[in-house]
C-alpha cells in the first residue's frame, strides 16, 4: 500500500500542490486526471523524488519517508521503490534496448549480467520487442521506445510503476500499441499510478480515478461512478470538455 | 634566395628528436586539464556552493590572461612558494630540483583546465535533463548516474571541441621554450643557428606540426565514428 500524506510543493511563490492525501492499494491501477497545470505530473514526480516537496510524507509498504526530514540514503531507498515511465521516454540514448532494460538491474540491483540479460530479453519479448533487442533508441519509433521504457520500469520489479502521460508525445497511430501494453501489465496485478489524458483508457483500465485541479484532489472514486455521475461541478465541466471519442482501441 | 631542400630534410629529422617532449607537454596538460575541467564543469553545472564560485573565478582569470603569462607566473612564483613551504616543514627539497619541463606541465595544465571546463560544460548542457532523471528513476545514485549515463554522452558531444583543445595545446606547447624546454619549435631554432637557415628549419617545424595535427584529426574522426555511430550520442561501455 502507498500512502501520501499532506504533500505540498511550491515553485517559487506558486503553490502547485496544496496538501495532497492519496492512498493506493496494492495491485490497484490509479488514473490521475485533470487540466494542465493542475499539479498531477508534479505529484507523480514527488513519489519518485524527481521533485522535492516542501512538506509531507509517503509510506510505501513499511517504508516511511518524510519529505522534510531525511538523509541521502532514504532518497536512494525511496527511488528504488518506484519506477517511472516518462512522457518523453528518456531511454539512455547511448545504450541498446536490451542495455536500457539491464542497466538498473546490473548497476543498482547488482543482478549478475547473464541473469539480467535473460530477464531483459524476456521483458522486451513481453512488450513485443523481442526482435529489436540491439536497436538504439534513435532507431526505434516513439511507440517502440515507450515500450522499452515500460520494460525498463518492469525490470526493476518496483512496488509501483509511475506513468507520466505515457502516450502524450506519440503520434496518434502509435498510442494504441503502448496502451495495449500498459493494459496487459495492469492485468498482472502490478500497482500503477497513471497520469493521462486518455479518458477512455482511464475508464477501462483504472480501478480508481483521481481528478485534480488547482493543486488539490477535487474528486476521486470508482471510474464508472466518476465518469458517469461526477459530484463536483469542476469535474463535470472538465469531463464535458473532453471529447469522448479517443484514440484508444485495442 | 634559394630554398635548401636538403637542409629542410636534415632539420626535419633533427626535429623528430623533440617530438616526445612536445607530445609529453600536450598529453600531460590536456589530461590534467581534463580532470580539472571536469571537476570545475560539474561543480558549476550542479551549482555546488563555494566550489562553483571558486571554479568560475578560476575560469575567468585563466581565460582572461595569456598562456605565456601563466607559464611565467608559475616559473617565477612557484619556486618561492615551494621553498617557503619546504623550509617551514623542514623538508630538504628545494625548487632548483624541479625540472624545467615540470613548470610547463603545471602551468599548461592550469591553462588547459580553464578552457577544458567550458568544453566539458558544453557537453553536459548537450545532455538532456531527462537522461539524469531516468537514471535516478531506475534507482541510481548521482555518481552512478554521472559515470554511467551523463558523462559518456557529454564526452561524445564534446569530441569536436576536445580535438580542438588537443591541437591548441600541441601548438601552445611551443611556449615552453620560454623556460628553456627544447620542444619542436625550439629545436628548429637550435638547428638553424648552425647555418642560419632559419626559414628551412621553421618550414620543417611547420610540416612536422601539420603532420602531428593531421594525426590528431584522423584519430578524432575515428573516435567520432565509433562513439556517434547512429547518432547514439554516447561513449558505449
Amino acid at each position: 500500500m502507498i500512502k501520501l500524506s499532506q504533500i505540498r510543493k511550491s515553485f517559487g511563490r506558486n503553490e502547485v500542490l496544496k496538501g495532497i492525501d492519496l492512498t493506493v492499494k496494492r495491485g490497484e491501477v490509479v488514473a490521475i486526471l485533470g487540466p494542465s497545470g493542475s499539479g498531477k505530473t508534479t505529484l507523480l514526480r514527488c513519489i519518485n523524488y524527481l521533485e522535492k516537496p516542501s512538506a509531507g510524507g509517503i509510506t510505501i509498504g513499511d517504508f516511511r519517508f518524510d519529505y522534510k526530514n531525511h538523509g541521502k540514503k532514504d532518497v536512494h531507498a525511496l527511488r528504488q521503490k518506484s519506477a517511472m515511465v516518462f512522457q518523453q521516454y528518456n531511454l539512455f540514448r547511448h545504450k541498446t534496448a536490451l542495455e536500457n532494460v539491464m542497466e538498473g538491474l546490473v548497476i543498482v540491483q547488482k543482478v549478475p549480467k547473464e541473469e539480467a540479460r535473460e530477464r531483459g530479453i524476456e521483458l522486451l519479448e513481453k512488450v513485443g520487442l523481442g526482435g529489436r533487442l540491439n536497436a538504439y533508441p534513435n532507431e526505434l519509433s516513439g511507440g517502440q521506445q515507450q515500450r522499452v521504457g515500460i520494460a525498463r520500469a518492469l525490470a526493476l520489479n518496483p512496488e509501483v510503476i509511475l506513468f507520466d502521460e505515457p502516450t502524450s508525445a506519440l503520434d496518434p497511430e502509435l498510442v494504441g500499441e503502448v496502451l495495449a501494453v500498459i493494459r496487459h501489465i495492469a492485468q498482472e496485478g502490478i500497482t500503477m499510478i497513471i497520469v493521462t489524458h486518455e479518458m477512455a483508457f482511464a475508464q477501462d483500465v483504472a480501478n480508481h480515478v483521481v481528478f485534480m485541479d488547482g493543486g488539490v484532489i477535487v474528486e476521486e472514486g470508482d471510474p464508472k461512478q466518476l465518469f458517469r455521475s461526477p459530484k463536483e461541478e469542476r469535474t463535470k465541466q472538465f469531463l464535458k470538455r473532453i471529447t469522448p471519442e479517443s484514440a484508444y482501441s485495442i | 634566395m634559394k630554398l635548401d631542400f636538403e637542409f629542410i630534410w636534415t632539420a626535419f629529422v633533427a626535429l623528430l628528436g623533440a617530438v616526445p617532449t612536445s607530445l609529453a607537454i600536450t598529453v600531460v596538460s590536456v589530461s590534467c586539464g581534463f580532470l580539472i575541467g571536469t571537476a570545475v564543469a560539474l561543480s558549476r553545472h550542479f551549482r555546488i556552493p563555494v566550489i562553483s564560485q571558486v571554479g568560475t573565478a578560476y575560469v575567468t582569470f585563466i581565460r582572461g590572461t595569456p598562456m605565456i603569462t601563466h607559464l611565467l607566473l608559475i616559473y617565477f612564483g612557484l619556486p618561492i612558494l615551494v621553498d617557503a613551504a619546504a623550509e617551514s616543514l623542514g623538508i630538504g627539497f628545494r625548487s632548483v630540483s624541479i625540472p624545467m619541463i615540470g613548470f610547463a606541465y603545471i602551468a599548461f595544465s592550469i591553462t588547459a583546465g580553464a578552457y577544458m571546463s567550458e568544453v566539458v560544460r558544453s557537453g553536459l548542457l548537450a545532455v538532456n535533463r531527462g537522461q539524469l532523471e531516468a537514471a535516478y528513476s531506475v534507482g541510481m545514485t548521482t555518481p552512478q548516474a554521472l559515470r554511467r549515463i551523463v558523462l559518456p554522452q557529454a564526452l561524445a558531444a564534446s569530441l569536436p571541441n576536445l580535438s580542438n583543445m588537443l591541437i591548441g595545446m600541441l601548438h601552445g606547447s611551443t611556449l615552453a621554450f620560454t623556460v628553456s624546454v627544447v620542444e619542436i619549435n625550439a629545436k628548429a631554432q637550435i638547428v638553424a643557428t648552425t647555418n642560419w637557415k632559419f626559414f628551412e628549419a621553421y618550414l620543417a617545424a611547420a610540416l612536422l606540426f601539420w603532420g602531428l595535427t593531421f594525426i590528431i584529426e584522423r584519430l578524432t574522426a575515428l573516435a567520432e565514428k565509433r562513439f556517434r555511430l547512429n547518432d547514439r550520442g554516447g561513449v558505449s561501455s
